[in-house]
């Protein structure tokens, strides 16, 4: 589903964020990519998502090479992909309704469909009765919830979760991580970028540990 | 896996354009309605900036008025050292039309010249004593259209009447014309400059302040993009809250002016009272209205695709 071959990038005047990665994740798999920050975790993101174009190597996402992918064909692939990150990125002056429905909005969906499915997936991750408050009014973790209704809505094909859990307490990590559980069991490809081990569980059966844009370890868990 | 069932295709909200303008449209006003503030400002400050150039203008409209009516003192007089026949009158005045230009013609008699010498001499009747009506010229008195009435062109069209057989001693005031026109082009050059200044001064505000709505909304340009938004897709609600912004500040800025010239401006014949024809100030022609509602429109336009262009990174 994902395949970095020999991909580095680097910022002008500076350091390699990424150097020679070469490194695949199957369909439907759960993979923690860790590493203390600056290892190249969000940077690796990034690229799948095509916010960031290597200098060097190839990224192909979903059988499709985007290294060089037109910006005009971007949001074809964007729409694969959900992406959660640790501030979350919600829009305050909206509802959670709203929030969540943007990525169904994208697609062009009906308002009649958008309401139902925007209900459902927020049953999913526990916070219907929340739909019409706006984000200021949830907690932290009921924040991160709701980007990831936003990011689950659509089913995509990959998640992406850039430090997710960061600004959680325990409880909240666990219900983070339990959604995310989910959607790898539905069969959408994980990849959480952390530099907190602890989070790999049994379920999740793929580390990969980056060091100063290299990968020093790419192990499948037993 | 649930995905790759053959799905039910859900119903689109966006299909055809009509569909599409509607959907960004209710899009455009959503947004306003939960950025309720920061429009508020932003209409604000282009309401501010358009009443300045619309009072601008309404000065400037008034006058152009002003002017207009003192121009309508510049004539040609063709004196003649005996009274005319009405024939004479006739013939006179049409060859004096085919030169062109001529708005009108006005014969004053020996008779009608000595009432109007009298009525100037109010009080000084003693200096009338030994004027008989057959010492004074008849004349024809020829009002010229707007544009002969500027020192260049009265010159042509005096040496051209010189040249109509018959007419002798024509006068046109040619010193008060000289000043007249040169007075007239520095207005214009003023309004043109303080106009362009002004027009300037509103295009940069107004273009600032869009700039500074979007950006405060640039967190909610990058998640569209994450999203899988298209570039059309994100613009075009921030366009046509452009348009509308622009339009709004506009048309409150004239709502503004109207009020002030509806409270006291309308009978302001203190401002004007160098001018004994002007009284009072009218207000802005609808074509100048709509050119302000227009430009408001475009303004708002183009101060969000260049703000846009800028912070989307698709």
């Amino acid at each position: 589903m994902i395949e970095l071959h020999n991909v580095s990038l680097a910022y002008q005047h500076d350091t390699p964020a990424l150097n020679n990665v070469t490194l695949s994740i199957a369909k439907g798999e759960f993979a923690l990519v860790t590493g203390v920050s600056g290892a190249g975790k969000s940077t690796l993101l990034k690229l799948i998502y095509a916010a960031l174009r290597p200098t060097g190597g190839q990224v192909v996402v979903d059988g499709l090479n985007i290294t060089g992918l037109p910006v005009s064909q971007i949001p074809r692939l964007r729409r694969k992909i959900g992406v959660v990150f640790q501030d979350f990125k919600l829009l305050p002056a909206r509802t959670v309704l709203d929030n969540v429905a943007l990525t169904l909005e994208v697609l062009g969906w009906g308002k009649h469909d958008i309401n139902r499915k925007v209900y459902h997936i927020l049953k999913q991750v526990g916070l219907e009765h929340k739909i019409k408050s706006t984000p200021l009014r949830l907690s932290g973790g009921e924040q991160q919830r709701v980007a990831m209704a936003r990011a689950l809505v659509n089913d995509p094909r990959i998640i992406l979760a850039d430090e997710p859990t960061g600004n959680l307490d325990e409880a909240s990590k666990e219900k983070v991580l339990e959604i995310l559980k989910e959607a790898s069991i539905r069969g959408s490809t994980v990849v959480v970028a952390t530099h907190d081990r602890r989070l790999m569980g049994d379920w999740c059966k793929r580390m990969i540990v980056l060091e100063k844009g290299a990968v020093v370890e790419n192990a499948n868990v037993a | 896996m649930s995905r790759d069932k053959k799905k039910k295709r859900p119903r689109l909200a966006r299909e055809g354009f009509v569909g599409r303008l509607h959907y960004f449209t209710e899009r455009a006003l959503l947004n306003i309605r939960q950025n309720v503030l920061v429009n508020l400002i932003t209409v604000g400050t282009i309401s501010l900036a358009f009443l300045i150039l619309s009072l601008f203008l309404l000065i400037y409209v008034n006058l152009e008025r002003v002017t207009e009516t003192w121009s309508e003192r510049v004539q040609v007089t063709v004196y003649f050292d005996r009274e005319l026949t009405s024939g004479e009158v006739a013939s006179f005045s049409a060859k004096i039309r085919a030169v062109g230009g001529v708005s009108g013609i006005d014969y004053i008699s020996r008779d009608e010249a000595m009432r109007r010498f009298a009525e100037r001499l109010k009080g000084q009747e003693k200096l009338l004593q030994d004027v008989s009506p057959e010492t004074l010229p008849s004349s024809l008195e020829i009002r010229l259209k707007r544009h002969m009435r500027e020192s260049q062109a009265i010159g042509g069209f005096v040496a051209r009447l010189k040249a109509v057989p018959g007419i002798g001693e024509v006068q046109y005031g040619e010193e008060w014309v000289e000043r007249f026109s040169d007075f007239m082009a520095v207005v214009r050059f003023a309004g043109l400059l303080l106009g362009g200044f002004l027009v300037l001064a509103v295009v940069f505000i107004v273009a600032n302040t869009i700039k500074l709505t979007i950006y405060s909304r640039k967190d909610e340009l990058e998640l569209m993009g994450l999203v899988g938004a298209t570039r059309l897709f994100i613009k075009v609600p921030f366009l046509i809250e452009g348009i509308l912004q622009g339009v709004v500040g506009a048309a409150l800025a004239l709502l503004f002016l109207l009020a002030a010239y509806a409270l006291f401006l309308h009978n302001a014949d203190f401002l004007l009272s160098f001018s004994q024809a002007a009284a009072g100030l009218v207000f802005l022609p609808p074509s100048q209205c709509a050119l302000l509602l227009g430009g408001g429109a475009l303004l708002g336009f183009l101060g969000s695709l260049t703000s846009l262009k800028r912070f989307i990174t698709l």
